[in-house]
């Protein structure tokens, strides 16, 4: 029950968190903030995606990080010319699948 | 919209929704199986899919559980992971500022990051009015929170049938990296991206997530910092 309670309270402070700009009787950014919420989807979305790409298991080495940046650059490169978000995704992660496959001959 | 003769807001909606749950199926796969795992309740672990809505966090606040942590300690550690949230709701304020009270209160349950990224990709290459827009954004945040639902619940379970010989660990950053692209619009939204990227690597090892928050502040900085140098 703990347990739960405790899940609880994180969704309600997730929620006070989406909703604190939108719920009021106009929703408006603050003022100070305006410059730089243009900025808030490439910033937030790259701060997610950079680390977890140049080390996709935790590690930052040679024979991980080149692998996955090969899969990621294949995944842009697939998306810039078709626009198919689930094409480029299944391109990269094939991509990688056969270079982890190749490195193991290797190892 | 004269220049736009036939938008379909919601037809859009389904199939971006689709996409990103199509992506998000090995990481919502991998989540439910990771949460199973636990030394929580599957069930109970399972309800942080609806109550949370944010998979990093609620892979976080389970493990702790999982691991005997003080509640307080577990509410603190999600919160901080999921302060970008507060980003979010800044940054779509001005879009919804046309709908009502209430909808704006039951839209922002909804919004976790491929949310975010797919309404304001569509707000920002389409001048939609406020009615398109609400249509779009229920449409796709549903879909998208439906799937996210059923996946993480698949993974609860089939965790212990899921094969493991296929490595999926960058099937979640691909997809954030194709949530990212369609932002990439001009010099300052690639100097904002690509300072937060580096920035996000140097200070990943800090605790509660911080690296993230502070990569995301820098990044929108040097965002606005180059938008400035343009303008001058």
């Amino acid at each position: 029950m703990t347990e739960f309670l405790t899940l609880v309270v994180v969704g309600l402070g997730t929620y006070a968190m989406r909703a604190a700009f939108l719920v009021g009787k106009e929703a408006k950014p603050p003022k100070v903030l305006e410059r730089y919420l243009p900025h808030v989807a490439p910033a937030v979305l790259a701060a997610i995606a950079a680390p977890a790409l140049v080390a996709p298991r935790g590690e930052i080495s040679l024979t991980e990080t080149l692998p996955a940046l090969i899969a990621a650059a294949a995944t842009w490169l697939v998306w810039t010319k078709t626009q198919q978000m689930a094409l480029a995704l299944i391109a990269g992660l094939g991509l990688w699948w056969l270079i982890l496959f190749g490195l193991s001959f290797v190892a | 919209m004269t220049d736009l003769p036939r938008v379909h807001p919601v037809r859009d909606g389904v199939r971006d929704a689709l996409t990103v749950v199509i992506a998000y199926i090995p990481f919502g796969l991998a989540l439910g199986a990771t949460l199973a795992s636990l030394n929580v309740d599957p069930f109970v672990a399972w309800t942080s899919s609806p109550l949370i809505v944010a998979g990093a966090s609620q892979l976080v606040s389970v493990q702790l559980l999982s691991e005997g942590a003080a509640p307080v300690i577990v509410v603190i550690t999600a919160l901080v992971v999921n302060s970008r949230h507060l980003l979010y709701s800044a940054s779509l304020a001005p879009y919804w500022r046309d709908w009502g009270r209430g909808t704006r209160a039951g839209g922002a349950y909804f919004l976790a990051d491929p949310m975010y990224a797919l309404a304001i990709a569509r707000y920002e290459g389409k001048a939609e009015d406020s009615t398109a827009r609400l249509r779009y954004y229920l449409a796709m945040s549903f879909v998208t929170w439906a799937g996210w639902m059923i996946l993480t619940g698949a993974g609860v379970l089939l965790g212990a049938v899921l094969p493991e010989s296929l490595p999926l660990e960058l099937a979640a950053p691909l997809t954030f990296l194709l949530l990212l692209l369609p932002t990439l619009k001009g010099r300052p939204a690639y100097v904002s991206a690509a300072t937060a990227g580096i920035v996000a690597i140097i200070a990943a090892p800090l605790p509660l997530g911080l690296g993230l928050i502070a990569a995301a502040i820098v990044g929108m900085i040097a965002g606005a910092l180059t938008e400035r140098m343009q303008a001058a």
